[in-house]
């Protein structure tokens, strides 16, 4: 069906206009991160734990601790390997906090980690520094 | 050619948009930092903005069902609108008996306050068995009498010769609405869909009152179980109303044109 006053079919002008180009563009960012989101929401937390001066600790206990409603709990443990690094699988939460202690090391106060969306896999960027051990 | 120069007026007009818009921007600069609003002196300029309180409000309360529900209910008035009051509003541009009288009960009617009509409206609505339903939700807005005196504004502008033309033609009364009245009219159709969808998409007490499981709350109502549950919330509330306000204002920025078309055209003949 052509639209003689306007030279174009009926159908290009309903899909073509300024509403269902803002619509489709809004579809299309949420469509995209909801692919990102499928991709990196494995609820996975990793990150390195280290004393005063710097080196790794192994045998740290790290704590995962989750915001439950107005306060927060603790859902996880995970241990330090060799070289430092923890791993926790299956965090579930976007409001998160991470402490970690080693009996005669020290203990690293709890930081809090904002997430964009439930599980996102985050890899801390600054180690946990154990201290006052 | 302009007689006088026209940068004072502009200047003026920008000096009061400026104004207009400081409130938005002090909601929109406090949802991404969370600042105390009380704060003395205030940063104009958000401290580590991020957005993590957009991300509290869409996991604290079920926001996707809420939205969900405010599009939903928001999309049966916009329509229902658009429909009954081109239909009413081409009516009141016919002579028939007493349409002097309909006119008055009309005006008088917008006198009265929407408070004052919930108890029956409540009751009419629990009749139909529509309570908790997104039609019982969207009902005592699908029709609304301003919105029926901006299409008679803007039906009355198109000539009657082209009317009998039409009818001449063999169009029905409802041909010569939707094929003919409609597409000359876009300005006030706009005008009812940004006047319908805001009225809908704000409205507080009707849900409050109509809705009786979580599941089918809207917006506003979740805004207020967000604030009875949730303390220090400055950002994440400031979050909640722009994530609320957002909808409303795209709309109207979509389709401002023909809503000051709409608007001033009812102003000026109706």
């Amino acid at each position: 069906m052509i639209d003689r006053e306007f030279g174009r079919s009926l159908w290009y002008r309903l899909l073509v206009n300024r509403f269902m180009i803002v619509l489709a563009s809004i579809a299309i960012v949420v469509a995209i991160w909801n692919v990102y989101v499928s991709f990196h929401d494995h609820g996975v937390v990793e990150g390195r734990v280290v004393d005063t001066d710097g080196r790794p600790v192994e045998g740290a206990t790290v704590e995962l601790w989750v915001l439950d409603f107005t306060t927060y709990v603790e859902r996880t443990r995970a241990i330090t390997g060799a070289d430092g690094r923890f791993v926790i699988r299956g965090n579930a939460s976007h409001n998160i906090q991470i402490g970690a202690e080693k009996p005669g090391v020290g203990r690293a106060a709890r930081i809090p980690v904002r997430l964009y969306f439930k599980a996102e896999d985050v890899s801390l960027a600054a180690p946990l520094v154990l201290s006052g051990g | 050619m302009h007689r006088y120069p026209r940068w004072p007026i502009h200047l003026a007009l920008l000096a009061a948009s400026f104004l207009m818009l400081i409130p938005f921007y002090w909601v929109l600069k406090t949802s991404v930092s969370g600042e105390n609003i009380f704060a003395y002196p205030p940063s104009v300029v958000p401290k580590e903005p991020h957005l993590f309180y957009y991300v509290d409000v869409w996991y604290y309360i079920p926001f996707a069902r809420y939205f969900l529900n405010s599009v939903a209910v928001s999309a049966i008035a916009v329509a229902a609108n658009v429909v009954l009051n081109a239909m009413a509003g081409y009516a009141l541009t016919r002579d028939f008996a007493g349409k002097g009288l309909v006119l008055m009960l009309f005006l008088s009617c917008m006198m009265v306050p929407f408070q004052a009509t919930i108890i029956p409206a409540y009751l009419i609505t629990g009749r139909l068995g529509l309570l908790d339903s997104y039609l019982g939700l969207a009902l005592p807005q699908c029709s609304t009498i301003v919105c029926i005196f901006v299409f008679k504004a803007s039906f009355e502008a198109v000539p009657q010769s082209l009317i009998d033309a039409a009818r001449i033609d063999g169009l029905s009364e409802w041909g010569i609405i939707w094929r003919m009245m409609i597409p000359l009219a876009k300005a006030a159709v706009a005008t009812n869909v940004i006047l319908s969808f805001i009225w809908s998409w704000n409205n507080f007490l009707w849900p409050l009152i109509v809705t009786r499981s979580a599941d089918m709350q809207t917006l506003p109502l979740g805004l207020a179980r967000f604030l009875s549950y949730q303390e220090d919330t400055t950002g994440a509330l400031y979050a909640f109303c722009i994530m609320v306000l957002a909808p409303g204002i795209l709309l109207f920025l979509l389709a401002q044109k023909e809503f000051i078309q709409g608007l001033t055209s009812g102003a000026v003949k109706a």
